[in-house]
């Protein structure tokens, strides 16, 4: 058994050594990282040249990534946390709108650099650290992704890194409860069986009667309610959050009709209340009930770290209710 | 000293005199200089007479600055050799001074042109051309230069097409700000919409040379208004921990009555601020074309043997403040020395200047055209998003 972050270090390490035009930056890289996710690649000789510690510059690191793009690299950036890329939301809509500052820049776009993101509750931070920023992101225009199964860990790093696939800056949203989880390293998925861009269906079948749609800490927690209600209930990882996968999750909401949106973070002016508008747009002829969001704390205060994500139980209770109504 | 306190140009000896802002026409020698809307530039009179070398310094003179070129137009060290300057100014006669002349006329030519064209948001930058055109010539081909909004002319230095610069200036093609247009095809960057982005885009892209072991330097052009932005601070600290083949060059206004401390020159100065953050830096009279080429050339020069980062000030006078004098102007300057060399003639001027309008006017023609033929004008709003 191995820990989540041991896998992405491992796995950065052969990105690395697979494309010699990428790189792997951030504050402390030279000695593993916040995280650890360089430690893998320190360990290659071979690799020396590539991991780059940086300076703490959180407005500037994701232009200085764009400019290593822009020259024919391939960034990947290991910051300490979501809530660094705050500082660096110009840069990351600038880089996000590509076809301006790349337009023309011969076979590179600025854009494509890979942000790996740790976020959310796990670390027993509190406050703001364990905040979720994942809407503030999507607003940017970049594209975001978030881990939302520990056997697809490496497999999810790898497509979020295959820059060629997809332009623009990529985040890949860490969920901290998930990157200290131990895993099987026999039960891996070696590459994603799905698009990075695609949703991804958990759990349910045909004759669910409710479906929950959520994604990164929050779709265990969304697995655990649906067994505890003992109804047949589908969930649905969203997984790419910008762009959505609109097709797939437009037919799953049209499959139950009775809609949750579970969520870390503040529950206003987010990506849930963008699904629910799609749901109203595009499923309003099949939905049976209203579309019931939970989510965690509007605002969070250290040391309540819990607030940041909805119980089980409050998930649970937002099931019963749609299925009841 | 009447001539360079002056508040206007004036004519000494009659030598010829033109209007900058009227388009091009015969040369006329009587007409007064003193009227409304007289150039700074290029409308300056020929001076024949003699002025004296140890002039006093004006208001608009810079303190701490390198000097080659007095305000007369001589070479600094050809009136006073002296032994600390010997080892680094020996390279006035390497520059063609003749090319770089035309090309920051050229500069001119176009600023006066936008300046007509009403763009939005636009700002002159007429009086900071010494700056653009030797960023623009003595970065080589394949090394990128990173403009800020003010620095068009660094695209018309490199070589860039006129139709290609009308098109996004007139935003029938988005590239940045208002008055910027990239050509990466001749290695400038698009400018950025946020402000000051570019500079850690250029850290980027310099940390990707020297991991390339490319010895290319990458250059970025600021003003001293963005050194109080976190861009400036962390572009410096990247380049200074990574020691990258970065060379920013900055133009720091002058204020005759001090800077205001908005302006971002607080303390001691740009440069001064620079080397104290561990840069090589260099602080020069902007209105000294040769000084500020100089200046560029070795900090590129450094920065190629991986020597590491470098910044280069240059105390730039904008040539909007009307009464600015003359010798304020790099143009000016350098055609005073030009001219002492024999080398400027009124018709040499004619000749580029006809040159490059026709140029001008015709890219422009061409793309309000275009412009006309998409239904929007310059100016008009466009409607709203057809849902």
């Amino acid at each position: 058994m191995t820990t989540v972050l041991d896998i992405l270090s491992t796995t950065l390490a052969a990105l690395l050594r697979e494309d010699p035009r990428r790189l792997l930056l951030g504050e402390d890289c030279r000695d593993g990282g916040m995280l650890g996710l360089s430690r893998a690649a320190l360990d290659d000789p071979e690799l020396e040249g590539r991991v780059l510690g940086t300076p703490l510059t959180p407005a500037s690191a994701v232009a200085h990534a764009g400019g290593l793009a822009l020259a024919g690299r391939r960034p990947i950036i290991a910051l300490p946390s979501a809530a660094a890329l705050l500082e660096g939301l110009a840069a990351l809509r600038e880089l996000a709108r590509g076809g301006q500052l790349a337009a023309g820049h011969g076979e590179h776009a600025t854009g494509d650099v890979l942000l790996l993101a740790p976020t959310g509750y796990g670390f027993g931070l509190g406050g703001d650290h364990a905040a979720s920023f994942e809407s503030t992101l999507a607003l940017a225009g970049a594209r975001v992704i978030a881990l939302g199964d520990t056997s697809e860990a490496a497999a999810l790093l790898r497509a979020a890194a295959d820059l060629d696939a997809h332009s623009g800056p990529v985040v890949l949203l860490l969920p901290r409860s998930l990157l200290l989880e131990t895993v099987d390293p026999d039960a891996l998925y070696e590459s994603l069986p799905r698009e990075l861009h695609a949703a991804r269906p958990v759990r349910g079948g045909a004759d669910a009667v409710a479906t929950v749609f959520c994604w990164g800490d929050t779709v265990a927690r969304a697995i655990a309610a649906a067994e505890r209600t003992g109804f047949d209930v589908a969930v649905v990882d969203v997984a790419s959050l910008a762009p959505l996968d609109t097709p797939a999750l437009i037919r799953a909401a049209r499959e139950t009709g009775k809609l949750v949106i579970a969520h870390s973070g503040a529950p206003r002016h987010g990506v849930a209340a963008e699904l629910a508008a799609l749901f109203a747009d595009e499923a309003i002829l099949y939905l049976d009930a209203p579309i019931v969001r939970v989510a965690g704390a509007r605002e969070l205060r250290y040391p309540a770290e819990a607030d940041a994500c909805p119980s089980v139980h409050a998930i649970a209770d937002a099931i019963t209710r749609v299925v009841t109504y | 000293m009447p001539f360079l306190t002056c508040a206007q140009p004036q004519v000494i000896d009659g030598g010829p005199t033109r209007d900058s802002l009227t388009p091009l026409g015969p040369v006329d020698t009587t007409a007064s200089p003193r009227r409304e809307g007289v150039s700074p530039c290029l409308g300056h009179p020929r001076v024949t007479g003699e002025v004296p070398h140890a002039m006093e310094a004006t208001p608009w003179d810079p303190d701490d600055v390198e000097l080659r070129l007095d305000a007369d137009g001589r070479l600094t060290d050809e009136a006073e050799p002296a032994a600390g300057q010997r080892e680094h100014s020996t390279n006035a006669s390497s520059l063609d001074l003749r090319a770089l002349y035309k090309a920051m006329v050229r500069a001119r030519c176009l600023d006066l042109a936008l300046a007509r064209l009403g763009l939005p948001m636009w700002a002159p930058s007429a009086g900071e051309e010494a700056v653009t055109v030797a960023c623009g010539t003595l970065a080589a081909p394949e090394e990128w230069i990173f403009p800020g909004s003010r620095d068009i002319a660094v695209s018309l230095t490199r070589g860039a097409d006129l139709d290609d610069l009308f098109v996004q200036l007139l935003g029938l093609r988005r590239a940045g700000p208002p008055g910027t247009a990239g050509a990466p095809d001749r290695r400038v960057a698009q400018v950025p919409e946020t402000l000051g982005l570019h500079l850690p885009l250029a850290a980027g892209h310099a940390h990707a040379e020297k991991l390339a072991g490319s010895r290319r330097a990458t250059v970025a052009l600021l003003g001293e208004g963005l050194c109080s932005t976190g861009y400036y601070r962390e572009a410096l600290s990247l380049a200074v921990a990574c020691d990258l083949p970065l060379v920013l060059v900055c133009k720091s206004q002058v204020w005759p009555d001090g800077a205001p401390m908005e302006a971002g020159v607080f303390g001691d100065g740009v440069s001064v601020r620079a080397r104290s953050m561990g840069l090589w830096s260099r602080r020069v009279d902007g209105a000294d074309p040769i000084a500020v080429a100089q200046a560029v050339e070795r900090a590129l020069t450094r920065a190629r043997q991986g020597h590491g980062p470098a910044l280069v000030e240059a105390v730039v006078t904008q040539m909007l403040h009307k009464d600015a004098p003359a010798h304020r102007d790099p143009i000016e300057r350098l055609r005073r020395h030009l001219d002492h060399t024999g080398v400027w003639t009124a018709t040499f001027q004619d000749v580029i200047e006809a040159e490059i309008r026709g140029h001008i006017s015709r890219a422009q023609e061409r793309a309000q055209e275009r412009a006309q033929e998409r239904g929007h004008e310059l100016g008009e709003l466009e409607g709203g998003r057809d849902a």
